[in-house]
């Protein structure tokens, strides 16, 4: 220990070099041994742990399939829509710093600043997302904000597909088709829990309304995905390696055609603002595969500012306008189908033997109900009555009495069974979303309300479609088609198959029936000579003086409603629904069309007349039939 | 030794130029490790700053070398006896420059460890590690007679209890850390009193759970990560862990330079600095890991030769302090990037960025090439 002591000039002790030397050997071996074990034993372990850590899976995203008519005019596209992001871990730290980067942002985007920081501040999500902060904005405006990249760390813009709906014509308009079309929307929070399990991002668009909402699966097509490598901050650097490839959503073909929907829009239109009626219905089918050719709901509401992402304000309009432009009331509300009903009616009476073709019942000016005290008895629309009619005539005259005794000799469970034979009660499985059952007659509708069964009364107005029985318009249409068909009840379809990119038809699918009626040939043979009776001889002789090509037969229906004007009349539902071969010659009827019209108070059939116009547009003709509309002053 | 003598000698050996004592391995090993860490530091920064700041960092060290080497050459050249003549200002100098960094250093990371000279950052608590062992050698050799009795021991832990303590407040823990760890050396290779030395080696264990408490929380938190570092793998241990991933990613031959995908995505956030380690590792692999190793050993090895050859106890007690110091870093920082030690933030000797740190570790080396030199005995 103390050779320095004994010899103060000499080295240090070699015992202590030696010691020295051990340790220093000691300490070298540990980290040689350490690099052995980290980087030969376990190298592979932590290759893979860091390859874990900084490699994430991305999905990629399948384009949206989009919608054509069925000439294959486009109806909703992809268009690149220009937004503004931010990524919080990459804005500047300082308050002051970040408040002029945003600034800055707001400048160039034309974005107020107090919007971004809203925007921004309500993102709750991890700091290295991209937050959208400025969605649609100008391709100028993205220009603009990438061009000055450099001095806006943390800002980044992006163009994404976004859905844009297009009329006939081509041009972006969304009000014509959008609830048939609907819109695509951002997915929920509390929708993702669910979605996101399926495939779903958080920033990820669903189908809302219509096709979109209906054949989401279908136009949404699968997410691929690839391996990703990332840096420390979060971004993608380069793909490793894709593991699935995206399948782009099917391109769908409506069965409607946009130009068929643009006529029944504009006569509907002209009915309504001629009657000063607020709300209206038209659909036009072929009735031989239920194909749905037009279908317009009004008032309606345009889809193309949901797809941009629609104000508050906007939306809270919508919302609260009384006559509901949201829903689709061609399928989503039911309506006393009024006089159009007696198809029903007299279907059943023959089939189930209450009346023959031939046989004449009485008519009345006001029809005594059996079992009631005397006098309680129900008008006929004509005051005076009609005079013996067989059921056909009683039909193309509109007879209520004739078809008061129809009812009350087939009784509850036989008129009810009947209605839904005939789709009536039940959702004909549209593939549009939020359709309506509608209510039939029953003893279990009246037992809802507290009764034992049915009065008498009741049941005979079920028989002229008041009171115990509401359709929606699509039902009535429905109805008559299978009538007019031969007695096949066709799924109404809205879509008609699957297109190419470019809107040609590679995929058809096949119409499909509901039932077959259980009616006889014979039977339906009778009620469409009825049908065309009322326009040859009947109840709307006008349009039986159109110069349609081919064929025409309807029936019109009014159903009184709501609250007497100060005038003292009743605001009634006009219906008119009729079909028609619509080719020179032909005998099958493939036109088939109905209109209903909301609580009118003036003179005439609303609806008659938006169809007599609408044939009139639609056959290019010469002849204008319409009827001036007079307020009805009793 | 009077100044008188030691100016003679220092005219002596530059007039007779006795080169044949110069250490030319040495040399070698020393710009073998300065060219690795020159590398090194450009495959560092060559993604994660951009390849043109990484070439001006390239550059800079490229400088500070040159300033090392000229240091190098200037000290070897000097007798370094004529240093023990200065030692009581040159340990005046230590203090005033380490409170001068104290009230008006740079603040790096949340430390006030630099000072900016003519825009140069520079670190005084590296020159006052080479300069305090100069200053602590001085001290032993004028205790040699004494050197086992337990006087010795406190005056030099009284000596250098001082400017560690200002270090530590700066805080830097790392050279606090190595200050105690050259005093340690030093002692036990100038043959202080064993037991006395177990008693101080004691205490200074005793006094680190004190010093541990006394740590900012997050200086704390990265202590402990080694002992498990997944307890907070995206926190205070993300370093580490990552360091881990990259040393282990490296495999046997490693990625490849400037491809270890660790180092160039960013996930080693101080690459350049105190983790270069993991770089290597990464990059150069075990093969690489073991190069640096090696040339470390054979560094040591030399400075212990030297130690050994060296003519007095003043020389072979510098030789012992460069000696701890290297030995001390080299083990701390390896073992904290590899995991086995706690983080403390303690440079690689040659390889870690620093301009602060390679001028004095070179100058200290040029002084153990004095030690060298001033120690051959012509025979003649």
């Amino acid at each position: 220990m103390s050779g320095f002591e004994a010899s103060p000039a000499a080295r240090p002790s070699r015992a202590r070099f030696i010691a020295a030397a051990v340790i220093a050997t000691l300490l070298f071996g540990v980290l040689a041994a350490r690099l052995f074990q980290l980087q030969v034993v376990d190298g592979a372990r932590y290759a893979a742990q860091a390859v874990a850590a900084r490699t994430i899976e991305m999905p990629i995203r399948a384009p949206r399939g989009l919608i054509f008519d069925r000439e294959g005019r486009p109806l909703a596209v992809n268009t690149p829509s220009w937004t503004l992001f931010a990524r919080p871990a990459d804005l500047p730290t300082g308050e002051a710093d970040r408040r002029s980067v945003l600034a800055r942002a707001s400048l160039l985007s034309g974005i107020g600043l107090v919007t971004l920081q809203e925007r921004l501040g309500a993102f709750s999500g991890s700091p290295f997302e991209l937050v959208p902060i400025g969605p649609e904005i100008s391709r100028d405006a993205a220009l603009l904000v990438a061009e000055a990249a450099d001095q806006l760390p943390g800002i980044s813009v992006a163009a994404e597909p976004r859905r844009s709906y297009l009329d006939d014509t081509g041009a972006r308009e969304g009000e014509l088709l959008a609830h048939l079309v609907g819109y695509t929307g951002p997915v929920s929070r509390s929708e993702l829990k669910e979605l996101s399990a399926a495939g779903y991002l958080p920033d990820d668009v669903i189908g809302r309304d219509g096709v979109e909402a209906t054949y989401e699966k279908e136009l949404r097509g699968t997410y691929g995905s690839e391996l990703l490598e990332r840096d420390a901050g979060g971004r993608p650097v380069k793909v490793l390696k894709r593991l699935s490839e995206p399948i782009p959503g099917k391109n769908l073909m409506l069965t409607i055609d946009s130009r068929i929907q643009r006529i029944a829009t504009e006569t509907l239109k002209w009915g309504l603002e001629a009657a000063g009626v607020a709300q209206g219905v038209t659909i036009v089918m072929n009735p031989q595969t239920g194909e749905i050719l037009a279908m317009v709901s009004l008032p309606t509401y345009d889809n193309d500012k949901f797809a941009a992402g629609i104000s508050a304000a906007d939306y809270a309009a919508y919302l609260n306008d009384p006559t509901r432009p949201l829903r689709n009331h061609a399928i989503s509300d039911i309506y006393p189908p009024g006089s159009t009903f007696k198809l029903v009616t007299g279907l059943a009476a023959l089939e189930e033997g209450v009346t023959t073709v031939a046989q004449r019942w009485p008519t009345y000016g006001c029809y005594q109900i059996p079992d009631a005290p005397a006098g309680q008895c129900l008008f006929d629309w004509n005051h005076r009555g009609f005079g013996p009619l067989s059921i056909v005539d009683a039909y193309a005259k509109s007879s209520d009495t004739f078809f008061y005794q129809m009812a009350v000799g087939l009784g509850v469970e036989r008129l009810g069974g009947w209605a839904e034979e005939l789709g009536f009660g039940a959702k004909s499985g549209v593939r549009l979303p939020t359709e309506a059952a509608g209510t039939v007659i029953s003893k279990a509708w009246a037992q809802a309300q507290g009764r034992p069964d049915v009065f008498t009364g009741e049941l005979a107005m079920a028989g002229i479609g008041q009171n115990a029985i509401a359709v929606t318009p699509l039902q009535l249409l429905n109805a008559y088609a299978a009538v007019a068909n031969g007695g096949h009840l066709m799924r109404p379809m809205i879509v008609r198959g699957e297109t190419d990119a470019d809107g040609n038809l590679v995929r058809e699918y096949s119409p499909e029936v509901i039932r077959e009626l259980t009616a006889s040939q014979a039977d339906l043979h009778t009620m469409r000579i009825g049908a065309r009776e009322v326009v040859t001889t009947g109840h709307a002789t006008n349009i039986g003086t159109l110069r349609v090509p081919g064929a025409l037969s309807g029936k019109t229906g009014t159903a009184e409603f709501g609250t007497p004007t100060s005038q003292g009349v009743l605001p009634f539902h006009s219906w008119f629904v009729a079909y028609l071969p619509s080719k020179a010659g032909a005998t099958d009827a493939d036109l088939a069309i109905v209109t209903f019209t909301y609580s009118a108070v003036v003179r005439g059939n609303v609806s008659l007349e938006v169809i007599k116009y609408f044939f009139q547009q639609y056959f290019n003709l010469d002849q204008d039939l319409r009827r001036e509309f007079q307020v009805n002053a009793n | 030794m009077s100044t008188a003598g030691a100016t003679a000698t220092f005219v002596e050996v530059a007039k007779s130029r006795r080169w044949r004592a110069f250490d030319w391995q040495l040399l070698l090993y020393l710009l073998l490790l300065v060219g690795f860490g020159v590398v090194m530091g450009y495959s560092a920064n060559y993604q994660s700053i951009g390849g043109e700041s990484g070439l001006s960092q390239t550059v800079k060290t490229l400088i500070w070398t040159s300033i090392g080497l000229t240091l190098f050459f200037v000290a070897a050249n000097i007798d370094y006896h004529w240093l023990q003549t200065f030692a009581t200002p040159i340990y005046l100098a230590v203090l005033a420059l380490l409170i001068a960094t104290g009230l008006i250093g740079t603040n790096l990371f949340g430390a006030q460890m630099s000072i900016s000279v003519a825009g140069i950052d520079f670190q005084f608590s590296e020159i006052s590690k080479v300069l305090m062992i100069v200053v602590l050698a001085a001290f032993l050799a004028s205790r040699r007679e004494r050197i086992g009795r337990l006087s010795t021991i406190v005056g030099a832990g009284l000596l250098m209890a001082l400017p560690t303590y200002l270090v530590y407040r700066q805080p830097d823990l790392g050279t606090a850390l190595v200050f105690v760890a050259i005093l340690l050396g030093m002692l036990f290779m100038s043959g202080a009193g064993i037991g006395w030395l177990a008693l101080l080696g004691g205490a200074t264990v005793a006094v680190a759970p004190i010093a541990v408490a006394a740590l900012a929380d997050y200086q704390r938190q990265r202590l402990f990560c080694f002992l498990d570092p997944s307890a907070d793998p995206q926190g205070a241990c993300y370093q580490v862990v990552q360091a881990l991933n990259a040393v282990g990613s490296g495999g046997v031959l490693g990625q490849g330079l400037t491809a270890g995908r660790q180092n160039q995505l960013g996930f080693l956030p101080v690459q350049s600095t105190d983790f270069i380690f993991t770089v290597v590792a990464e990059e150069l692999g075990f093969i690489g890991g073991m190069i640096l190793l090696s040339l470390f050993a054979l560094l040591i090895w030399r400075v212990v030769s030297v130690g050994w050859g060296a003519r007095d106890a003043f020389g072979a007690n510098i030789a012992a302090g460069l000696g701890s110091l290297l030995l001390f870093q080299i083990t701390v920082n390896i073992g904290m990037v590899t995991g086995i030690m706690p983080v403390t933030g303690i440079p690689l000797p040659f390889i870690t960025y620093g301009g602060s740190s390679m001028i004095s570790l070179l100058f200290g080396m040029g002084l153990l090439q004095s030690v060298r030199v001033h120690s051959w005995k012509p025979t003649f």
